[in-house]
């Protein structure tokens, strides 16, 4: 009976995300694998030239590189800075967690395109920050500094950030006290606590926090357009390209490069981090 | 007399929380070799004054002794002691064998020796064959066994137990308290051990504080405190106890004469004659005579037949009174008999004030 009731409450998600995800998607694979045409959605032809020039063509391959190498930065960035903060907020009593944590989500209550255009004014040639280094003498020139990968690092990164502290900062609170008791009383320092224990026992947070901000920089758009401009694209912006060109299936193909990015990084943390060894023992 | 070397010992400790004192100018002596037990309701302060020798909680007056040397500053991981917890504390993320290691590699102990004395430790707790389980896979009973090996392989001076037992059903709790009596006299460790279970105390230390709302009520052998406890607090919280009281008529050197509103008792202690005196028996010391003019007239309310022993609730002029009998007789007696108690005058003791 039980087992009834189950699929009687799962069949209507599961038909939507049949009809609505895994059936487009099996069929934008299906159009990546055709030749382009001027006027259909995909040509007559069966090819496999989209992928072999996204993976062949040093032009393709710098901008995956690039879309690799920013995610990584804002991951590391993510990890350097939000662990100590996800740290402290675990500490934190209960209602001073919850306000912490509150905070933490105001950025995200602002619109991305209002944040994006909050970061042109900032960084543009006669923009905050450009103006007040040339008021302090600083400057001579302006600074380039919109349009540039690192106007997108930091961009994406004051977004990203919560989700990673937050992720993390769960993990922590619900850890037992008494494992890092445990390990001191065994003799382990602060510092070895922290390294052999409580490290190791927050990667279920960690796994989480990683996963969410790569998988979120692969798919942000508005601020990479609005920050990167034209000289600092990225996979989703050649995905839009391809779109407005009507090339559907190399836009098909690249969205499927990305997807592939995005399992294969997933797969990478899960088997590194192991974070099911110790899920739902923080009790 | 040989000599003894005093493992552990706290000298006037005192921890507050707030305004509750957790912990009030607590002072005990733990000889090498020996099993200590703290023994308590909950909230009376056994655990914080287990704390305050790990290191875990800082006396706010006091001093905390290991081995001779001052800790009372010094961090848990710098002293000499290792720690079961109540709920273990296995590490998830290990197994087994290097959750018994840990100590160990923090000890920065070779690798070979390490796996040796990996092995004897799991062999002492008997289980060799499952160092390569997490402990997620362990029973209860099997993650107390590692929680003990990953505290007794690296030899410390003292071992802490805050409730080990606890979590373990009644059988498997009996056999543990043997077991790790066992393990203790053949190690020769000096253990603290923190019980809120009074049989527990008595079958595994060698003495026992009892502990209420932060200060130690009691200290002594196990046989002490339950044959002569000092106060009510002690004699009610180790087995149950018959209480009397009435004022002292009359004085000796070794005992008194105490006049209860149920008629005149002797018992072994010292009291000036005028003053109230409360006096306490075990169940199992109350003997019930039918007639006679000695001991306190009571009638029988209520026998309640449990096996080995059959309790007999009475009532008496000088309160309820409660007896425990084995013997072949006990079926001879009814509701509603008018019976006569008495007692050894060694058997009862007179009890201070206070305790309550």
């Amino acid at each position: 009976m039980k087992s009834a009731w189950t699929w009687f409450l799962l069949a209507p998600p599961l038909a939507l995300a049949l009809a609505f995800f895994v059936v487009p998607v099996a069929y934008l694979f299906w159009v990546s694998l055709h030749a382009a045409s001027p006027s259909e959605l995909y040509g007559a032809s069966l090819t496999l030239r989209h992928y072999t020039d996204v993976l062949g063509d040093p032009f393709y391959l710098a901008i995956v590189r690039r879309t690799v190498g920013i995610a990584a930065v804002i991951l590391g960035l993510c990890l350097a800075i939000g662990y100590p903060v996800a740290y402290f907020v675990a500490l934190l009593p209960v209602r001073r967690r919850m306000l912490a944590i509150l905070l933490l989500l105001f950025p995200l209550m602002v619109s991305n395109v209002v944040r994006a255009y909050g970061w042109v004014a900032l960084l543009e040639r006669r923009g905050v920050v450009n103006t007040a280094l040339r008021d302090l003498r600083l400057t001579d020139a302006p600074l380039e500094l919109l349009y540039t990968p690192s106007a997108v690092v930091v961009a994406l990164m004051t977004i990203l950030l919560p989700y990673m502290v937050i992720s993390i900062a769960n993990a922590l609170a619900a850890l037992d006290r008494r494992y890092e008791e445990a390990a001191q009383a065994l003799g382990a320092s602060p510092a070895r606590t922290f390294l052999h224990v409580t490290l190791p026992l927050s990667t279920p947070g960690i796994a989480s926090g990683t996963l969410l901000v790569f998988l979120l920089t692969l798919s942000a758009y508005v601020t990479i357009t609005l920050l990167g401009g034209p000289r600092s694209k990225l996979l989703v912006s050649l995905v839009y390209d391809n779109v407005t060109a009507f090339q559907w299936p190399r836009a098909a193909a690249l969205a499927f490069v990305l997807l592939a990015l995005a399992l294969a990084f997933t797969a990478l943390i899960l088997a590194l981090l192991r974070p099911g060894r110790v899920q739902g023992a923080g009790r | 007399m040989k000599e003894e070397v005093d493992d552990v010992r706290l000298v006037n400790a005192v921890k507050r929380f707030g305004t509750v004192v957790a912990v009030n100018d607590v002072s005990i002596d733990i000889a090498r070799g020996s099993i200590f037990s703290l023994l308590g309701p909950s909230g009376c302060g056994k655990t914080t004054t287990l704390r305050l020798i790990a290191g875990f909680e800082q006396p706010d007056a006091g001093d905390v002794f290991i081995r001779g040397a001052r800790v009372t500053s010094m961090p848990p991981y710098r002293r000499d002691f290792s720690m079961v917890f109540q709920s273990y504390a296995l590490f998830p993320h290990l197994t087994v064998a290097e959750n018994v290691a840990f100590g160990l590699r923090m000890r920065r102990v070779a690798r070979g020796d390490r796996a040796r004395s990996v092995d004897e430790a799991l062999d002492l707790v008997k289980l060799r064959t499952l160092a390569d389980r997490y402990p997620r896979q362990l029973s209860g009973g099997q993650q107390q066994r590692v929680a003990l090996a990953r505290a007794i392989v690296v030899k410390p001076a003292v071992l802490l137990l805050d409730e080990p037992l606890g979590a373990l059903d009644k059988m498997l709790r009996e056999e543990m308290q043997v077991e790790l009596r066992g393990l203790q006299q053949r190690l020769g460790i000096t253990a603290v051990f923190v019980t809120h279970d009074q049989e527990e105390a008595l079958t595994l230390s060698d003495r026992v504080a009892v502990m209420h709302n932060g200060v130690i009520e009691q200290i002594g052998a196990p046989r002490e405190i339950y044959d002569r406890p000092r106060n009510a607090f002690v004699a009610s919280f180790l087995g149950a106890s018959n209480f009397v009281e009435g004022d002292v008529v009359a004085a000796d050197a070794s005992s008194i004469v105490v006049d209860t509103p149920a008629g005149r008792v002797s018992v072994h202690g010292e009291r000036p004659i005028g003053e109230r005196a409360r006096i306490a028996v075990r169940p199992e010391r109350l003997r019930m005579q039918r007639g006679g003019a000695q001991g306190l007239p009571a009638r029988v309310r209520d026998i309640v037949y449990r096996g080995p022993v059959t309790h007999f609730y009475m009532d008496s002029a000088a309160g309820p009174l409660l007896a425990y009998r084995q013997d072949a007789r006990a079926g001879e007696w009814a509701i509603g008999d008018e019976v006569r108690c008495t007692w050894d005058a060694d058997s009862a003791v007179v009890l201070d004030e206070g305790g309550e």
